[in-house]
């Protein structure tokens, strides 16, 4: 049986939360886990900034991250051998998609650009990205496993028609296999190498608890029909001078030149726990709660100085603990999560990223990151209303306050008016406020005035996005087709943020008009 | 309601059940009260540091650090020297002299501006050694320990910042000329960077002659921090000289008027513009910090009417704050004992001076408190201890500060005559060390050190000692004399730490030692086996040292006992007659003759304190 299009793709945020409680078999079989408009689950696709640390406000977006959509039916298999029984789950190729492309210019003869000063601001102005996913499905009848493998290309702007240039900025999101039900019905495992999260806060693009991209192996038990674990390993090496180090030596047995020798080759383990326990209150209603855990281990190396002068890099290491409480209606994806995490040493950078600021002993001791968010959807009639917001305080390991430790505060609320089942209009309003450790005499022409203690930015945006939704009405359905305007008012802290003469710097105001289209379909789960 | 304050309750509402909002240690926000931390300056011990060297205490700020290379960034930082604090208590300092915290050009031929003296931006911190916050909560660290905060200023110029377009080719070009070969001329360049001095302004030129003023272009790379200067007023070509490399230092024009070797580019310090800006720039460095005094560099490359302005005006914004008794001394690194000394006196200003007065209150002739004594480092650090030649110049030289220095205190200023404060030193970060130049000494180098140090701590003045003296450091000339400190594990057992440390406490035990007069009782040209060869004594007692007395005798010779007496003539002391004089370091004694002479014969290398036995102070 094969789900109508229009009803998975209602299935919103929340829905692939749960996902991590059914069985693969289930998604494999693309029936719906519960009745079409039942639990909202995970929130869509994300875009921009990078994972953890603090976020420079004039970097480039960071790659986005893709979100897994509500699957849908995946074609019929062709071949016979692999065939399983009607009642294994079909098997065969499938594809699915994130999408956000967006075209906009800022009113004043550039491009549209992303106005953030916080890591995870309003996503009406991220730019354009996608995710291309392709799996393959099988169903093994002599053990009664399922196999997927999963690879996902990510693809970043601009994009040939963009800027002329005919290359692509391209990651491999996801590359691995799971099997599911080989040792047990309750078991699933993988190897290879993927995103690996939990929910999300769709406004802010933004997994707030729990968002590795890993290489390394996991595995999924269904306890109970109501609680699950996953646990996973990996392992990285960041190519950056915190992790490796190359230097050239003379060819061995007399031969010609130099050859690279790797002096530094630090490699990072990241391990992760995570519980969750769903509640059903009712029929469609529950509540769902998580606990995380998660450690980084990196050991100790050397680097060399001067040629023949090795110091030695203390091995060093962190931890995360985190929460998320969320009740769900089962009605029209409406939901409020929590989420809290709390990160230390090396955890509180992020899992890819290399920590710039140090101890003494160059470690990551005292560094730490806190977060709070809450992510939320609630629709009723021709209404919905998405929430989103975080407080996060990092700092980093030098004693001192410097430009990498930050204090952020999001809120955005975005309602919406459905007109029948095709469209709508929504509206955002969006306030965000940053704090970096540097002092700033803002607003003065020269450094001769007193500095006013940290410096602190703050932006006020308004949006207007009128849209047609094919898949019908819903705060999540998409694909979605759709016009947007958005007014950011920045103040003079916020200015400060930006480097001299960038225009950034120099308005208080910034336009970003634009049309844009975003789709999720059939892509996997995130498995964490 | 403020924004801020709106700002500060969201973030603190949101953060306030674990964090709690950002806060400096050392409050940002608003000007600071200012405070005299100081009450005569003859009390203190100058503790000379470079930032970057002596103590690395946020690796946050270690930006560019190479240390495998001495004309590299090494690392120290504000806060390191915060945390070494206690250190320097041991050792008895109560001054720090830092290096320049102004932003800086980052690189320039290879080398990195660790030092502070290429200045980009006169009004931002340098960010490898901290922010204000570090700047500041280091300088109260200090106050909290009694320990004052000089900081180093430039005037004269800035950075490598532009390059003269000679060839007006647009780009930065490098001319090799001669071959060196046959008795043609030696092999040369000439930079456009730092071409020699010109009197009327480098030219330009081309093949077919000279093309007038060559341009000034400000070099455009931020990446070395390469970019125009701030303030403002430094962006005009103007506001520089715009002559050259001075090759001839005895030649006032390029002493003046030449960019410093290096293609550090001249200020016009004459403008009145750059003078108030001058005034306000650093004035502002004190309102931000509150620190105690500057030292300035280059003080004899800048035109004295510049000195009497910037002194005055400085020190009547800061009292009206609250701020007095700001030391100014300069660095006039030069062995003539009348140009360095004129940088402190009284003389009249020229009328022309007070067109650029802004406040009504003419310009008068104070100038600087006081200099580093330059004359001094020649003739008696480097000729008694190091060649061990003859004391008599010394006491030439101490007695001439009363014609060649200001005698008069500078209105506004420490309340002591720049002559009875000079800066003393043995050596600094522009010459190598003591230990480096006494290192073929005959006699034991390390035991000059001790006695020169010694003589530094008990004669007239203040003592500045340049960090690792302590430790004994023996580097040579610039970079090689600006080692890590760390590198030492800041140990308070050595012998020069020790030695140090308890010349300090005597220095703070004895009154007269601080602020009494000084006069030389024994000096001597003799060098060779007479009776007195190297032998040096000096009285101080008087002035504002109550009825303190200290008499110091100093051999100096490497190889031979000497004693305060020649065929005949003993030493004749002030002390009263059958005074019985102690000796501080050692306990031996001598008595006041009748005829108020006394006979101190000394092994070689060697010194005594002496003091009235009723004035010593046990447990020194």
């Amino acid at each position: 049986m094969t789900v109508p299009l229009s009803k998975l793709s209602k299935a919103g945020p929340l829905f692939l939360g749960l996902l991590a409680f059914l069985p693969r078999a289930a998604l494999a079989q693309t029936e719906p886990p519960a009745a079409p408009d039942a639990p909202a689950a995970a929130p869509p696709p994300e875009v921009a900034a990078p994972p953890t640390p603090p976020v420079a406000t004039s970097a480039p977006p960071a790659p986005s991250e893709p979100t897994g959509a509500v699957p849908s039916a995946p074609p019929e298999p062709r071949e016979a051998p692999t065939r399983a029984p009607d009642a294994l789950p079909p098997t065969g190729f499938s594809f699915g998609s994130y999408g956000r492309l967006v075209l906009a210019t800022d009113a004043r003869g550039r491009a549209g650009r992303d106005a953030d000063i916080v890591a995870h601001g309003s996503r009406l102005d991220e730019s354009s990205y996608v995710e291309l996913e392709l799996r393959r499905d099988d169903a093994w009848q002599r053990t009664g496993a399922s196999t997927r493998v999963v690879a996902t290309l990510a693809l970043a702007a601009p994009y040939f028609h963009e800027d002329g240039q005919f290359d692509v900025n391209m990651a491999v999101r996801n590359l691995y296999l799971e099997t599911e039900g080989l040792l047990s019905k309750k078991l699933a495992l993988w190897v290879g190498s993927r995103m690996y999260r939990g929910d999300d806060v769709y406004l802010l693009d933004f997994w707030p608890m729990d968002n590795l991209n890993t290489l390394g192996a996991g595995a999924r038990v269904r306890a109970t029909e109501s609680l699950t674990f996953a646990a996973h390993g990996g392992l990285n090496a960041p190519e950056t001078p915190f992790y490796q180090q190359d230097v050239l030596r003379s060819a061995p047995l007399d031969q010609f030149g130099g050859v690279p020798v790797e002096i530094l080759g630090r490699q990072r383990f990241i391990g992760s726990l995570k519980g969750t326990y769903l509640h059903r209150l009712g029929e469609k209603a529950g509540l769902k709660a998580s606990a995380y855990l998660e450690m980084h281990r990196l050991p100790e190396g050397q680097r060399e100085g001067d040629p023949g002068q090795f110091e030695t890099l203390p091995a060093d290491g962190g931890f995360v603990v985190g929460a998320q409480g969320g009740l769900f209606s089962g009605e029209r994806d409406t939901h409020v999560n929590l989420f809290f995490r709390y990160a230390t040493g090396l955890a509180a950078y992020g899992e890819t990223a290399s920590p710039g600021q140090l101890t003494l002993d160059k470690t990551t001791d005292g560094a730490h990151e806190l977060t709070l968010a809450l992510g939320a959807n609630w629709e009723t009639g021709p209404l919905g209303l998405l929430a989103g917001a975080y407080v996060r305080s990092f700092r980093d390991a030098s004693p001192d306050l410097n430009y990498e430790d930050v204090d952020e505060l999001m809120v955005a609320v975005r309602p919406h008016l459905f007109f029948g089942e095709s469209g709508g209009i929504a509206v955002e309003g969006s306030y965000q406020l940053a704090q970096r450790g540097v002092q700033a005499v803002v607003g003065e022409e020269t450094n001769l005035g007193t500095p006013t203690g940290p410096l602190t930015g703050s932006l006020v945006r308004f949006g207007l996005v009128p849209f047609l939704s094919p898949a019908g009405r819903g705060d999540y359905s998409r694909p979605q087709l759709r016009l947007i305007y958005t007014i950011t008012v920045r103040d003079e802290g916020a200015r400060a943020l930006y480097p001299k003469d960038d225009v950034f710097g120099l308005r208080d105001t910034e336009h970003f008009l634009g049309v844009g289209a975003e789709w999720w379909f059939d892509s996997s789960s995130y498995g964490g | 309601m403020s924004s801020k304050v709106l700002h500060a309750f969201a973030l603190g509402l949101a953060l306030s059940s674990t964090v709690g909002c950002m806060e400096f240690d050392e409050g940002l926000e608003g000007e600071i009260a200012l405070a005299t931390h100081v009450d005569d300056w003859r009390d203190e011990v100058i503790y000379q540091l470079l930032v970057d060297r002596f103590a690395n205490g946020d690796a946050g700020n270690d930006h560019r650090v190479d240390l495998s290379a001495m004309g590299k960034y090494h690392g120290g930082d504000w806060r390191g020297v915060e945390e070494q604090l206690p250190y320097l208590d041991a050792l008895g300092v109560t001054t720090l002299w830092i290096s320049p915290v102004v932003k800086n050009v980052d690189e320039d031929a290879g080398f990195d501006g660790y030092h502070g003296y290429w200045a980009q931006d006169l009004t931002a911190p340098n960010p490898h050694f901290g922010d204000l916050a570090a700047l500041r909560r280091m300088v109260n660290a200090a106050h909290a320990r009694g320990m004052k905060v000089i900081v180093d200023i430039v005037t004269n110029h800035l950075g490598q910042l532009f390059y003269y377009d000679i060839n007006m080719n647009g780009q930065p070009d490098e001319r090799v000329f001669g071959d060196g070969t046959g008795g043609k001329s030696e092999v040369g360049h000439v930079n456009e960077y730092d071409p020699d001095f010109d009197p009327r302004g480098i030219q330009a030129y081309t093949s077919l002659g000279e093309s007038g003023p060559a341009p000034v272009v400000f070099v455009y790379e931020p990446a070395s921090n390469h970019v125009p200067p701030e303030p403002a007023l430094f962006q005009r070509a103007e506001v520089f000289n715009r002559k050259g490399r001075t090759y001839n230092f005895d030649d006032p024009d390029q002493l003046v008027h030449g960019d410093f070797p290096g293609g550090l580019k001249d200020v016009n310090t004459a403008r009145c513009d750059v003078k108030q800006t001058m005034v306000d720039v650093y004035a502002r460095w004190v309102e931000l910090t509150d620190i105690d005094g500057f030292r300035i560099d280059t003080v004899k490359h800048v035109e004295r009417e510049f000195w009497r302005y910037f002194t005055q005006k400085l020190r009547q914004r800061l009292a009206a704050k609250g701020k007095r008794n700001f030391f100014l001394f300069g660095e006039s690194f030069d062995g003539n004992d009348e140009l360095c000394g004129k940088f402190t006196k009284n003389d009249a200003p020229l009328d022309e001076e007070q067109a650029c007065v802004l406040d009504g209150v003419p310009v008068t002739g104070d100038q600087l408190d006081s200099v580093f004594y330059f004359p001094q480092h020649f003739q008696a650090i480097r000729d008694i201890f190091v060649d061990a030649k003859g004391t008599k110049p010394v006491e030439a030289l101490w007695s001439a500060r009363t014609t060649t220095w200001g005698t008069t205190p500078a209105e506004g200023g420490v309340g002591v005559p720049p002559s009875d404060i000079p800066v003393n030193f043995l050596d600094n970060h522009d010459v190598p060390r003591f230990l480096w130049s006494g290192r073929n000494h005959v006699g034991d180098p390390q035991k000059g050190l001790e006695l020169a140090l010694l003589f530094q701590f008990t004669e007239q003045g203040i003592p500045c000692v340049y960090y690792g003296t302590e430790q004994g450091f023996s580097g040579g000339n610039d970079p090689g004399n600006r080692e890590d400190l760390w590198g030492s594990s800041y140990a308070t057992d050595g012998r020069f730490f020790r030695h140090m440390a308890r010349l300090a406490a005597i220095r703070k035990a004895y009154p007269a030692i601080r602020r009494g007069q000084q006069k030389v009782v024994w000096a001597t040209d003799h060098v060779a086996d007479e009776e007195d060869a190297n032998i040096f004594a000096y009285e101080r007692a008087g002035g504002d040292a109550g009825d303190g007395y200290a008499l110091v005798v100093i051999n100096a010779s490497p190889t031979h006992e000497s004693r305060t007496s020649f065929e005949g003539a003993n030493m004749l002391v002030g002390a009263a007659a059958g005074t019985t004089l102690v000796d501080v370091l050692a306990g031996g004694t001598a008595t006041v003759g009748t005829d108020g002479s006394t006979v101190i014969a000394l092994p070689p290398q060697s010194a005594v304190i002496l003091v009235p036995q009723g004035q010593l102070v046990a447990g020194l």
